[in-house]
């Protein structure tokens, strides 16, 4: 209990301190010592980040490790992607000895295979995404019909049409320009205030050491 | 002039006041905020999941420790956090997946402090939050989340923190498997989507009051009631510019 108040009690005094500094720092002149501070503290989370995306690797590997062993529900999917994430490590390794001979010498091999694997699975699902909101649309209707579902459907069905590169759709164009332009960007502005103001009420709580998760 | 660091400085100084007068104002009059339904349907949820003996998935999406989305992830996992202590009498741990590997602890401790709260450590397990490296459009990402949530048989899926349109994937598998989904995402095409697929959703700031609402603490529910000063603030700047622009011409 000592012990777990401790642990709570340092954590609390590094959090206020750290973010005290940085926002000095912030809010300091450049080439000043809390400004300097501030910009180590921020370069260091870029070395952690580094050590945390091999955590991340290594998660990844036991998630779906665990996965195959117990031969849970998909484990062919979890067994190809431990397959695959050896065969991506195996390939840097091999493009940073440069063993690659003929034509291929000095070729990124594992960048290539990404971008034609990767991305061109990615471009796949982004078509999808169509499909997958028009249907959304029309379930939103046959789930409830209220004002707002029916000016989301009307919007998503103008802007499709709107977007149809034909001469008689002009007007639908003029519209669906409209409404990006007005509506559209005075809505996601508001959105982006609220959040902005939601993350100030919680820093300023994170700030004072009373949110709590960081600590035990 | 006041400079850009000076309105910054400002700004805090205002909220911190306003969160502390909020905390006040509850604890010495007794506070009723307006009903959030998101915020009745989770604990309900969760209770159902218990019940059932199905697991619940939590999604950070790409929202990130030491990025722009710091505060929106610290914010996910607290209200995960009030979710996974009334799960945490379950077996089956909650799935917790996210994009970012700097925020792979945060989820692990969020599950560990909810299963050590219940003293019910032999059923946490560390991998249940799970890393999904995240491709140029999140699409990859969507795709391992969807996937896992249906193997897993999740009850429902929990979005909160930032999802793009990648959102959309993961509506549409919950959607095949009977699931439900309750979104919110502090980007506005997460947003959009969110909206057409979700059962329920989350709008912009309304993540950040979670705790507010689910057994808050009084500077918690103070904070609500700073998130509405400072809104009115805003309202009225932005009416005294437009006032003022009116005039000038």
């Amino acid at each position: 209990m000592g012990r777990h108040l401790l642990v709570n009690f340092l954590a609390t005094v590094t959090v206020i301190s750290m973010g005290l500094v940085t926002l000095i720092g912030l809010v300091s002149g450049e080439d000043t010592t809390p400004a300097t501070f501030a910009s180590f503290l921020i370069r260091l989370v870029s070395v952690i980040a580094a050590v945390a995306l091999f955590v991340g690797v290594l998660n990844l590997i036991a998630v779906h490790m665990g996965r195959f062993v117990r031969s849970e529900h998909g484990w062919p999917y979890s067994l190809i992607a431990l397959v695959t994430a050896l065969a991506v490590i195996v390939l840097r390794i091999l493009d940073r000895a440069d063993i690659w001979p003929g034509k291929l010498k000095g070729e990124q091999i594992s960048v290539r295979v990404f971008e034609s694997v990767q991305v061109s699975l990615e471009s796949a699902l982004a078509a999808l995404l169509v499909f997958f909101l028009v249907y959304a649309a029309y379930r939103l209707l046959r789930r409830r019909v209220t004002v707002w579902n029916v000016a989301f459907s009307a919007v998503v069905v103008i802007v499709l049409l709107g977007s149809i590169p034909l001469k008689r759709t002009d007007a639908l164009a003029d519209v669906r320009d409209w409404l990006i332009r007005v509506p559209v960007s005075a809505g996601a502005r508001g959105l982006l205030i609220g959040v902005g103001l939601g993350t100030v009420t919680v820093g300023v709580r994170v700030l004072i050491g009373q949110d709590r998760s960081f600590r035990g | 002039m006041i400079s850009d660091a000076g309105w910054t400085l400002i700004f805090l100084a205002i909220a911190f006041a306003a969160t502390m007068a909020g905390r006040f104002m509850v604890r010495r009059f007794g506070v009723h905020f307006r009903p959030l339904r998101a915020y009745t349907v989770l604990p309900e949820l969760a209770a159902n999941a218990v019940e059932g003996n199905r697991r619940v998935h939590f999604s950070l999406g790409s929202s990130a420790l030491g990025q722009p989305s710091t505060i929106s992830a610290l914010a996910s996992a607290e209200v995960i956090y009030r979710l996974s202590e009334r799960l945490a009498i379950s077996r089956l741990t909650p799935l917790i997946t996210l994009s970012d590997p700097i925020t792979l602890p945060l989820a692990q401790d969020t599950l560990r402090r909810a299963y050590e709260y219940r003293r019910n450590m032999a059923y946490y397990r560390s991998s249940a939050a799970a890393w999904y490296p995240q491709g140029p459009r999140s699409l990859a990402f969507a795709a391992g989340v969807a996937s896992l949530s249906a193997d897993a048989d999740a009850d429902s899926n929990v979005l909160l923190g930032r999802f793009g349109y990648e959102t959309a994937l993961i509506g549409e598998s919950a959607l095949r498997y009977d699931q439900r989904l309750i979104a919110h995402s502090d980007l506005v095409e997460g947003q959009a989507v969110a909206f057409a697929q979700a059962d329920e959703m989350l709008y912009g700031e309304e993540l950040y009051v979670g705790p507010a609402y689910m057994n808050g603490t009084a500077l918690e529910r103070g904070g609500v009631i700073a998130l509405d000063v400072l809104r009115w603030l805003v309202i009225l700047g932005i009416l005294v510019v437009a006032l003022q622009e009116a005039i000038r011409r």
